[in-house]
């Protein structure tokens, strides 16, 4: 037992940006309660330098939540060259639609692919399964 | 081999597909993508006929559902992009019966493209076209390598065409402008990838706009002048264009005017279409049969008294719901508790709920009843319409003792 | 894939000549080619100081067992099916105008790349530019891959 667990695990604001991924899309077609679908989904992809800011490692899970919904789901480096601090990617899916907020302006459009969320490190807390993300 | 079927996967509906058939199940398939063979294959977990959670006849649950619906003041009716152009036919007539909203998943996603195209707001043209005579092909916000992997091969940029003899290093330019740099982007080539900032599209479409003009196109996150300019150059040259629309550039312009004023500007200098990245496979069908119904796309109630469509923001599933105007609803090849955002779709659970589907999904753990029908294009046939507008003949594979969608449909609209 | 000398270190260095090679390292230089295979080092299979090298090295060519003879690779695991390279792939273009080389399925036996079950299939490598007396850079495939699931060693 480290002192860490005393400290709260720091938090940060991130713009979300959702995309698609057809690997993801294939588990999606053979089984959305697989644990391909899961891995393939509950991930969210940061700039390396905003993983050091939440003390985070590679493979991890982490907390996102927002006013409309939270979830824990498996930080990763996104690989991009291009650094994009205090951007994130998560693939669409259930994961990244429990964050999506409900407010359309009366357009019948929710604002899917462009959100607000804080991450922070989990310490170790189990990536949240698709029957519990309800 | 040599008969061909129709892969389902998505709006490419690829038609060049063939299948190695082993005791009635699809166990070989030939020239289709990764998410193509996956659909045609099948899921492993198919969902089960069920009334109240319990194990049920397919008659029974049918007779249920009718009862939903008939006791229902305002239901709901929504799904079909993976649906055939029949069953959505079939779901028009029902909810114009039972006096219900009545949406798809385009009321989200690519619904302004494809009624502006409807409408004649927008030059368009085919896939065929495209591979004929394209020459330059912008994919704006879309990343077909992910969301349509055989768009580039079998249209857009590699194969050979009447008028594109000489393979695509030569004869055609692939241009990708989206906020990250997709696998799409990589095949175009850095110097023919545009990283634009969220929600920067209507402006970058101005400076296009003013560089086709001849004069300095300026954004306010300061994009290199000389790249636009080249890239006005390159569109002005373009014997036949053609732009991609993907959901990145739906979601980010809030009206479709920038995109209305390019198009006009590029069809002065040049000759271009557009062609949206319609997802699910027969999301453009549904378009096109309710447009043909009532002169609308999507987002439709119908007047339970006189028949009469009601249209507008009101009437889209999102609304309905976030509005908590529906009482009741029928989901038919689509998961909204996957796909819509929960803080919308959390409502759907609390009322009562009918899923069909060939597949076990969220929205059916949550339904009161749930019929399984055929896979369309695998255990059944029928009709689509193609991203770009095409109808395409879709035959069935293989036998199952499941009811089309159809013919559900069919049933349930006769029990009320 | 490992280096030549990383294959050297591994092999007896005794240039026996019983490969027919002059020298071990010679021997290496093929091996990595895939001109020879493993197995064609008697002593190496045969000697029991060497079993541990022997299954090292059997193992790395192991894991690459689906290298055709031109050295091409297609990682499965990366292949989204696209069929970028069936279309662009310039032998498939002259084998098969009017199939793969209009983004259609192949329609010829000759074509090099075909996709099966979502992943491609490749066959006819001798037909391969990169394969032969003439042989060229050809690089089509590579560069229209999405996801760099094709790879020559």
């Amino acid at each position: 037992m480290g002192f860490g667990q005393f400290l709260a695990a720091p938090e940060i604001k991130l713009k979300i940006v959702t995309y698609r991924d057809v690997f993801q899309n294939t588990a999606q077609e053979t089984s959305r309660f697989g644990e391909d679908y899961e891995k393939l989904s509950a991930v969210i992809k940061l700039d390396p330098k905003d993983m050091v800011k939440l003390s985070i490692k590679e493979g991890e899970t982490v907390v996102v939540k927002n006013a409309f919904g939270k979830v824990v789901v498996t930080a990763q480096s996104s690989g991009h060259e291009e650094a994009h601090q205090g951007i994130a990617y998560m693939v669409n899916g259930p994961w990244s639609n429990a964050l999506v907020p409900d407010e359309t302006g009366g357009t019948g459009v929710p604002k899917f692919k462009d959100f607000e969320a804080t991450v922070q490190g989990s310490k170790g807390e189990k990536v949240t399964g698709i029957r519990d993300i309800f | 081999m040599s008969e061909y079927y129709v892969c389902t996967g998505c709006a490419l509906l690829c038609d060049d597909i063939e299948v190695d058939i082993e005791g009635n199940k699809v166990a070989t398939v030939h020239a289709a993508c990764r998410k193509g063979v996956a659909r045609m294959k099948g899921c492993s977990d198919p969902m089960e006929c069920t009334v109240d959670g319990e194990k049920a006849e397919v008659d029974t649950a049918i007779s249920k559902a009718a009862e939903i619906l008939s006791d229902a003041k305002n239901p709901l009716i929504f799904g079909h992009g993976n649906s055939s152009s029949e069953a959505q036919k079939r779901s028009i007539a029902l909810a114009k019966k039972t006096g219900a909203y009545i949406d798809d998943t385009s009321s989200f996603c690519q619904g302004p493209i494809v009624e502006a195209i409807l409408q004649d707001k927008i030059k368009t043209c085919t896939l065929d076209d495209v591979r004929h005579k394209a020459d330059v092909i912008i994919f704006w916000g879309a990343d077909p390598s992910n969301s349509h992997p055989r768009h580039l091969s079998r249209y857009s940029y590699f194969p050979r065409g009447k008028e594109r003899q000489r393979g695509w290093e030569e004869d055609r330019t692939a241009i990708t402008i989206d906020v990250r740099k997709s696998d799409t982007a990589v095949i175009s080539g850095d110097n023919r990838f545009y990283q634009i900032p969220m929600g920067g599209d209507a402006e970058f479409m101005d400076a296009l706009v003013s560089a086709l003009s001849g004069k300095v196109p300026k954004t306010s996150y300061g994009f290199d002048v000389k790249r636009i300019l080249e890239l006005s150059g390159v569109l002005k040259k373009a014997k036949f264009g053609v732009i991609c629309v993907g959901l990145g550039l739906v979601y980010s312009l809030e009206e479709l005017e920038p995109l209305f004023k390019l198009m006009n500007k590029l069809n002065e200098v040049s000759d271009f279409n557009l062609i949206p990245m319609v997802g699910q496979y027969n999301m453009r069908g549904f378009n096109h049969d309710l447009f043909e119904e009532t002169g609308y796309i999507n987002r439709v109630k119908f007047n339970p008294e006189t028949g009469e469509a009601e249209h507008g923001a009101e009437q889209s599933v999102v609304e309905a719901l976030r509005n908590r105007s529906v009482d009741a609803a029928l989901i038919i090849g689509s998961d909204p508790l996957s796909s819509l955002p929960l803080s919308v779709s959390r409502y759907l659970a609390e009322i009562p709920l009918i899923t069909i589907d060939p597949c076990q999904n969220l929205t059916a753990t949550r339904s009161t009843v749930t019929i399984p029908c055929a896979l369309g294009g695998v255990e059944a046939g029928g009709t689509a319409i193609r991203m770009d507008g095409v109808e395409i003949e879709m035959k069935k594979i293989v036998d199952t003792d499941k009811l089309s969608d159809e013919e559900i449909l069919t049933r349930i609209t006769e029990a009320i | 894939m490992a280096s030549v000398m990383e294959i050297y270190q591994l092999l007896p260095k005794t240039n026996c000549k019983e490969c027919g090679k002059s020298t071990c390292m010679a021997f290496a230089v093929d091996l990595l080619a895939r001109k020879v295979k493993v197995d064609d080092c008697t002593p190496l299979v045969n000697d029991a100081k060497h079993k541990a090298n022997y299954e090292t090295l059997s193992e790395m060519f192991a894991s690459v067992k689906n290298v055709t003879e031109t050295g091409l690779i297609v990682h499965d695991e990366k292949c989204i099916g696209c069929g970028n390279c069936v279309v662009a792939c310039p032998v498939n273009v002259a084998n098969d105008p009017l199939g793969a080389g209009s983004g259609k399925a192949p329609t010829s036996d000759k074509v090099i790349f075909k996709v099966e079950d979502g992943v491609v299939k490749a066959r006819n490598v001798q037909e391969c530019r990169r394969f032969g007396e003439n042989k060229i850079l050809c690089v089509a495939c590579i560069d229209t891959c999405p996801t760099k699931a094709i790879e020559f060693v």
